[in-house]
């Protein structure tokens, strides 16, 4: 059981004020350094990971078509959106979800051994993009751990692109 | 054990200004800073135990938190996400001012006016600001804003375990300088 003092002691610290009121308005000061250093624009990084997006819907589209499929309404979304800006644009999201699960229905075809390779593969691009993802809220500002990151997104998104080229042939004949 | 801050703050978090803010919106982003800063503010104000250096925090915090927002991937609570950008932030300034920091009086920034209830938690404040360094940032982080052991860790870049030891430790001390131990 937990002692009577302590017990005190925790209730006293469960009732102070998290919020505090700031002296004075910090909005003007922040305002003006925000006008200064708007975000950092990421064309390049995510320029590819469009392109490799774009290939993957283009694969998927394909693959729908041969297959007799209408495309999902994600893939159409996607594949209509004239650019991916960020991976938090609700069209590429849907798009990579919606990938993801071609890519899931693809590698359901391939060997257990094979598969389990690249589930192991997944596993560390995942694992890898967490951890920087994780640091990167730690240090925003840290142009390198943002590459990394950037670059975690790219591999998954190749790793679904290859997977789904690589049975493509498989696909087509059956 | 101590309450857990974090898993009692469910207040539902503002979805629609989160999104604007995320897409580049500034109005959505300053709003937010209204509703977040005083939180963010009483969490700097306690692990600097100043004033000034605590408004220098906050303002950082959210200029941070702005160039991070492509970032946020809603994983978790857009506070828990910001939280852990002003601890970083006060630990950063921390080590590069930290004779400012030891020669300054603890308590200069505390609030002068008590959240409410019968009895003002100044002393307690004050007593949390005397505290050592490392044990008042894990009280602060676990004990008062709710952080779980794991999170503080990786926060204050320390073992899970020195984490505890140091509540521990923070626990004890404070008891005595309220005249909570046991006779």
């Amino acid at each position: 059981m937990k002692d009577p003092l302590q017990k005190s002691l925790d209730e006293q610290l469960a009732n102070l004020s998290r919020d505090i009121p700031l002296p004075r308005n910090l909005w003007p000061g922040i305002r003006g350094r925000l006008d200064r250093n708007p975000r950092r624009g990421r064309p390049m990084a995510f320029a590819a990971a469009a392109g490799v997006v774009g290939a993957c819907v283009a694969s998927a589209l394909t693959w729908a078509v041969l297959h007799g499929r209408a495309a999902s309404p994600a893939i159409q979304v996607a594949a209509q959106a004239p650019s991916f800006d960020e991976p938090r644009n609700p069209s590429y999201v849907a798009a990579r979800d919606e990938l993801e699960v071609n890519f899931r229905e693809r590698l359901a075809l391939l060997d257990p051994a094979t598969r389990a390779r690249i589930e192991a593969s997944l596993a560390v691009i995942r694992r890898a993009h967490e951890d920087i993802r994780k640091a990167l809220t730690s240090d925003p500002a840290s142009p390198v751990l943002e590459q990394l990151w950037q670059s975690t997104w790219r591999d998954e998104l190749d790793l679904y692109e290859r997977v789904v080229r690589a049975t493509q042939p498989t696909m087509t004949r059956t | 054990m101590l309450h857990s801050a974090g898993a009692m703050d469910t207040a539902v978090e503002p979805a629609d200004l989160i999104a604007a803010a995320v897409g580049g919106d500034l109005v959505a982003f300053e709003h937010l800073y209204r509703q977040f800063s005083p939180r963010v503010y009483g969490l700097c104000l306690r692990l600097t135990g100043q004033r000034e250096a605590a408004e220098d925090c906050t303002q950082e915090s959210f200029v941070a938190a702005w160039r991070a927002l492509a970032g946020f991937e809603r994983r978790s609570r857009f506070s828990t996400w910001l939280h852990r950008i002003a601890v970083h932030t006060v630990l950063a300034r921390r080590r590069g001012l930290r004779v400012e920091y030891e020669v300054a009086e603890p308590a200069s920034g505390l609030p002068e006016v008590a959240a409410g209830g019968d009895e003002p938690p100044l002393d307690l404040e004050r007593a949390i600001a005397g505290l050592p360094d490392g044990a008042r940032h894990v009280l602060v982080l676990v004990g008062i804003y709710g952080f779980s052991h794991a999170e503080a860790a990786l926060a204050l870049g320390v073992a899970e375990g020195t984490c505890k030891a140091q509540l521990h430790r923070a626990r004890g001390l404070l008891a005595a300088a309220l005249g909570l131990e046991k006779s």
